[in-house]
């Protein structure tokens, strides 16, 4: 046996905690080691010093004032318990309060500091569309024939009242030129000068 | 009303206390106090200390009452706040370097005289006595809090390793590093009686 170990064995004695069989083995090896001899009765010096200090007397006063003391800080603990909300309140309130705050200073934040993406104004343009259209129609007489038809008579439905076809000729309502764009105009200039010119044609003819 | 509570067990004047009758409380605290003070000073070494420590620890202990699950006794668990605070208290002295031990001779040099029968032998045992007090107080506190609990207040390993929060083993390491080096200190002073 390791004088270290019985070095444990006799603290662990002292303290009550060795098992029989240990102390048994303390015992045989304290027999014939006289350093742990030396080192036993050491320990059992030091054990009886301390043992042997006495408590510093308090006065009953002291714990009177003690007492006194402890007891006036429960019940204003307690009072203060009492006007304050239930905790689970006051945290729910606080995390409310938390997470508004942190809403406004994130909003806050994204507002001033971060671009706002200028939203594309799409604005529907006939005239864009009715010129591609045109475009994609271009050379196909008959399609192109029967796309006309179709505007004029959405032309017809949105004038529809407004006596337009009592007029000399739809040519001189304002409200359908001035929607035209340039490229219509023109389409419809050169429509009209083919048609002139069939005319002369057939005159002639 | 104080008479109807000291007949309560530990476990009853707790069920009352988490419900906030503050003398159930008091009652809880009166029945251990006088244990957590000494301890308390036997670290601290300073009565004043030791008081407001104490009473800092029940104050706490009242605060965080719901959330003891009495799975130790309410002593042992109200000695882990008040060791845990001391602990706390003293490594922040010792940082600040200004620790005041005022009462040192108060509570080392009480020896009881009949230890010894000489003029010379109360003598040598004073010196003794005085020594052990130093030396105690130069331990490393986890094993100067171990030696406290162990030896002057007389709990078992297992007791002081709840209080510390560490095992029965950590605690019987402790105790035999802090009497080797107790023994190494003291040496001429015990080859001297």
């Amino acid at each position: 046996m390791r004088c270290k170990t019985i070095e444990k064995w006799l603290s662990d004695r002292i303290d009550g905690e060795l098992s029989e069989r240990k102390i048994k083995a303390l015992q045989a090896h304290l027999e014939r080691c006289h350093s742990c001899r030396s080192y036993a009765a050491a320990l059992e010096k030091i054990q009886d010093e301390a043992r042997s200090i006495e408590r510093p007397e308090v006065s009953p006063s002291f714990w009177i004032g003690f007492t006194s003391r402890l007891k006036a800080d429960l019940n204003s603990k307690r009072q203060e318990k009492i006007l304050e909300p239930p905790l689970v309140k006051r945290w729910r309130w606080a995390g409310a309060s938390a997470a508004l705050t942190l809403l406004i200073v994130a909003g806050l934040y994204f507002f001033l500091f971060f671009e706002k993406p200028v939203p594309e104004m799409y604005v529907f343009s006939y005239e864009e569309s009715i010129t591609q259209i045109y475009q994609e129609i271009g050379g196909d007489f008959e399609l192109e024939e029967m796309f006309n038809l179709v505007v004029l008579a959405s032309i017809g439905e949105i004038l529809e009242g407004s006596g337009w076809q009592d007029s000399p000729g739809f040519q001189e309502n304002s409200l359908l030129w001035e929607n035209l764009s340039d490229e219509e105009m023109m389409l419809i200039e050169s429509e009209i000068k083919k048609e002139e010119k069939i005319e002369e044609v057939s005159h002639e003819g | 009303m104080k008479g109807s509570m000291a007949d309560h067990s530990d476990d009853h004047l707790v069920k009352l206390a988490k419900k906030g009758d503050v003398e159930a409380f008091a009652e809880l605290a009166g029945r251990c106090q006088e244990r957590i003070f000494y301890s308390i000073l036997a670290l601290t070494k300073n009565h004043q200390d030791a008081s407001d420590l104490a009473q800092e620890a029940l104050m706490q202990a009242f605060k965080s009452l719901k959330t003891f699950k009495q799975r130790s006794s309410f002593t042992t668990w109200v000695y882990r706040i008040a060791v845990n605070l001391t602990l706390n208290f003293l490594k922040k002295e010792k940082k600040d370097g200004a620790r005041q031990i005022l009462d040192e001779s108060l509570f080392w040099a009480e020896v009881k005289e009949e230890a010894s029968h000489s003029p010379e032998g109360h003598s040598l045992k004073r010196e003794l006595s005085r020594k052990l007090g130093e030396a105690v107080d130069s331990l490393p506190l986890p094993y100067k809090a171990s030696f406290v609990l162990v030896v002057f207040q007389g709990m078992t390993h297992n007791q002081a390793a709840r209080v510390l929060g560490c095992s029965e083993n950590t605690i019987s390491w402790r105790m035999h590093r802090a009497r080797k080096m107790l023994q190494a200190r003291l040496r001429p002073y015990l080859e001297g009686r």
